[in-house]
């Protein structure tokens, strides 16, 4: 991709933050008529008040709070948790490491499983495979993931004891374990997921196998093999992409409700305790953290489209 | 000696819902080695059913009732998958009709060439790049290895016609099967590749089917002419012969259809009073960005006046401004200059009054895209009927101006077939009683026979109404059949504003002449 592409999506990138920042902090910090009663509740004392106003700076202009927190925000230092009086930031990481690997073997395994299937559905059309691929797949979509998560916990690990129903092992510290722990989350959100990008892969690779480049590529004398994996697959990925990006966006929110079923003490729940509690450094940088990642996941999508399509780069 | 090609007693028909319908009916055709036979038909005749049958790509409901199909000595249609990959492509080659959806947007150039070398020819990648190249040049493609790098959506359509071709003669198949390769691409770029195809078959002597619907264009690169109508095989006659002697009634009919500038149609003089005046006008597209400039205008200050009762050409290849003239006009689009008419000045699409709107219609190229698919033609009708003040009774009385039957006010759009659609759109242009009616292309996408029909209906209305046409087209034998005046655009700019009388090689712009040149009159 060329370098000018790549310098205005990260600046794109960078604007979408800023404004994100902005909206965070307004929301956290200004908008409250007084922040400090907000967070301390009915009970706080004057003393009290006027000490938290000072640590917040909430006397000076609001845009002057607002560079003051940005500058340290963006060099890394969220603050000190209200709750721990530990510092925010590593915590914050810690807790999105966890989430991140959750998200992303999920998306891993839904793309193992989801793109072959979507293939095969097409390429059977109207027979009873596909009708049973798209089957299982609208069932996985139709039932919410709460439940979904409760029928395969009780299968799994109540009834046949081969998975732990709840809890979160580092993989650092133990693989195998770790891996065990990780796999019923993971299986729940990929249920629904596959039913999103087994569907679209299916309709895409129907209509690029109608397309005249794949007829013209057929009359070439192409083994139908080449055809599919050389001509077909690559087209056909391209709005799978997308998905998987704007799936991004519902795995961040949807992995709260899994992060509590499966108490796994990620980005989601660290983020509801921390509303729960009032813990304004820690809200700030939940709520920042989530949506850059979910920008920096965009431009990833945008740069793997990129990279599948060249006519994309000149735009 | 063996026919290169034996088509004989092949008889195919389509299952439908309705039961089976014939398609080919009891077809006999032979191609020598080293012959080019044209093969001619309107669409709906069957020529494209023959070329996916020889092809072996017909669709499911597809049902061979008798006959056979023979390449040189293979029986094509006993061949098993496998056969087939070892047949096509490589004995059978084939060059499609629009070059830009027949090639992989994601794949390089280079790839697509060279993919078929490997496979048909067993040559390493190395070995398939360096022929490639030499592939590439031999099409006249500049710069090859620069070709083999980009991208479908880097290089002209022309150049991807070319890269087609490239593939199909890569292989050195006995037979190539081409499938009105000219029609997508203007008249230019089109009589450039018919002069490419002449070279590569005296080089090479490859044997050749060439299909379309153009009689006029298949007189000069074929060798013999077969005429099929309905399915059926009406005449087959060498090319010098098939135009001076039409034998069968449908031959001639299809020699009659095509446009001959020496043959006018109209005859009667344009009124004096200028009825539109377009100046200086630039048509914009987009905007200046947050990164980045806005595009250069389509147009370049355009200046054109339509007179009453005029029929005024307006010429050009894809790509010359002529249809944003056309949306600028009727405020389709974004434009800068002044548009003058009934004594208001209009500088942009909000001053465009509903007086405005009624008087200056456009009938569209693409009636599919125009008319709604989900609205009854008499709905269709009665729209432009409501708004400028006609009456819903009126309708029966539009359709049969363009010689339609009143129940079609019954009918939806996909009921029709491609020239009743555009006599619908013609009808909705004409229902506001306009005075100027702009034709963008209208007959583009039909058959030279039904192209005559629609061109006398309109001026069938002109001398009816009175109204005043703007009518663009890249046709240029058929526009000096009508226009008063003819505008000749390129890149944005008129190069040309010449009344008919002076429209011959000593007056014109030498890129119009470039234009004549690649649109030969019919000989005979």
């Amino acid at each position: 991709m060329s370098l000018a592409w790549l310098a205005r999506r990260l600046l794109l990138m960078g604007y979408t933050l800023i404004v994100v920042s902005m909206l965070v902090f307004a929301i956290t910090q200004i908008l409250p008529a007084d922040a400090a009663q907000s967070l301390l509740g009915e009970n706080a004392t004057p003393e009290m008040l006027a000490a938290l106003r000072a640590r917040l700076g909430l006397d000076a202009p609001a845009w002057q709070q607002y560079l003051h927190w940005a500058g340290r925000v963006f060099s890394g230092d969220f603050g000190i948790s209200m709750r721990t009086s530990q510092p925010v930031g590593p915590d914050m990481l810690t807790a999105l490491s966890r989430s991140l690997l959750l998200a992303v073997s999920s998306i891993l395994v839904t793309l193992l499983v989801a793109v072959p299937l979507g293939v095969v559905a097409a390429l059977r059309h109207g027979r009873l495979t596909d009708a049973g691929v798209s089957l299982i797949a609208y069932l996985g979509v139709s039932l919410p993931e709460f439940v979904t998560a409760t029928l395969l916990a009780l299968l799994l690990a109540d009834t046949l004891h081969w998975l732990p129903a709840t809890g979160y092992v580092s993989l650092l510290e133990d693989f195998g374990d770790g891996i065990r722990h990780l796999a019923l989350p993971v299986l729940t959100i990929s249920m629904i997921l596959i039913a999103h990008v087994m569907r679209m892969m299916r309709s895409e690779t129907l209509d690029v196998l109608k397309s005249d480049y794949i007829r013209a590529a057929r009359l070439k004398g192409l083994p139908e093999r080449t055809v599919l994996f050389r001509h077909a697959l690559r087209n056909a990925m391209l709005p799978v992409v997308t998905i998987i990006a704007l799936d991004v966006g519902y795995l961040l929110g949807g992995i709260i409700v899994i992060e509590e079923i499966f108490a796994i003490p990620g980005i989601g729940r660290a983020l509801m305790v921390a509303i729960t509690t009032r813990d304004l450094p820690s809200i700030q940088a939940g709520a920042l953290i989530m949506a850059a990642t979910y920008a920096i996941t965009n431009t990833l999508a945008d740069m793997a489209y990129a990279l599948l399509d060249r006519r994309i780069r000149y735009d | 000696m063996t026919p290169a090609l034996a088509i004989k007693n092949y008889t195919l028909d389509y299952l439908t819902a309705a039961g089976p319908v014939r398609v080919l009916h009891d077809i006999s055709l032979e191609i020598a080695p080293g012959e080019v036979l044209g093969l001619v038909g309107e669409s709906g005749s069957g020529k494209s059913s023959l070329a996916w049958a020889l092809m072996r790509h017909l669709p499911d409901n597809a049902r061979e009732i008798a006959g056979s199909l023979h390449l040189g000595d293979t029986d094509l249609q006993r061949l098993g998958p496998r056969e087939l990959t070892k047949i096509r492509g490589r004995r059978l080659g084939m060059v499609f009709q629009d070059p830009s959806t027949a090639l992989n947007p994601t794949l390089s150039i280079g790839r697509q060439v060279t993919e078929t070398l490997i496979q048909h020819r067993g040559l390493s990648q190395r070995e398939a790049n360096a022929l490639a190249i030499d592939l590439l040049g031999h099409v006249e493609l500049r710069d090859p290895a620069a070709i083999m790098r980009r991208y479908p959506h880097e290089i002209s359509g022309g150049e991807k016609q070319r890269v087609i071709i490239a593939t199909a003669f890569g292989c050195r198949p006995d037979v190539i099967l081409f499938d009105e390769p000219t029609t997508a691409l203007d008249v230019i770029t089109g009589a450039r590749i018919l002069k490419l195809f002449a070279r590569l078959r005296e080089e090479t002597g490859v044997a050749a089917l060439y299909i379309s619907h153009d009689l006029a264009l298949v007189t000069r690169v074929a060798d013999r002419v077969a005429v099929l109508k309905h399915g059926r095989l009406v005449e087959q006659a060498p090319a010098a012969d098939i135009f001076r002697a039409p034998r069968h009634a449908d031959t001639q009919a299809l020699v009659q259809a095509v446009p001959r500038p020496e043959h006018r149609l109209v005859h009667d003089k344009s009124g004096d009073d200028v009825l539109l005046a377009a100046s200086d006008i630039e048509v914009h597209y987009g905007r200046a960005k947050l990164f980045g400039h806005a595009p250069p205008p389509a147009t370049r200050r355009v200046g054109l006046d339509v007179r009453a009762g005029e029929i005024l050409g307006l010429v050009g290849e894809s790509g010359s401004g002529k249809s944003s003239v056309a949306r600028a006009l009727t405020g389709l689009a974004r434009f800068s200059g002044t548009v003058r008419f009934d004594n208001r000045v209009i500088t942009g699409a909000r001053d465009m009054n509903a007086a405005y709107r009624r008087d200056v219609q456009i009938i569209f190229q693409h009636p599919d895209a125009s008319l709604n698919p989900r609205h009854k033609v008499g709905e269709i009708l009665s729209r432009p009927l409501k708004l400028y003040g006609g009456n819903a009774a009126e309708i029966p009385r539009l359709l049969e101006q363009v010689r339609l039957p009143a129940s079609y006010a019954g009918r939806w759009p996909h009921q029709l077939s491609g020239g009743e659609k555009q006599r619908v759109a013609i009808a909705r242009a004409f229902a506001a009683r306009p005075k100027i009616v702009i034709c963008d292309e209208i007959t583009a996408p039909l058959d030279v026979s039904v192209q005559a029909q629609i061109i006398e209906l309109l001026l069938a209305l002109r001398a009816a109404t009175g109204t005043a046409f703007l009518f663009i087209t890249h046709d240029l034998n058929l526009i000096r059949q009508i226009a008063h005046r003819i505008a000749v655009m390129r890149g944005g700019e008129m190069v040309d504003l010449l009344a008919i009388e002076d429209f011959d090689t000593d007056h014109v712009h030498p890129y119009t002449s470039e234009l004549m040149a690649a649109s030969p009159v019919p000989v005979g």
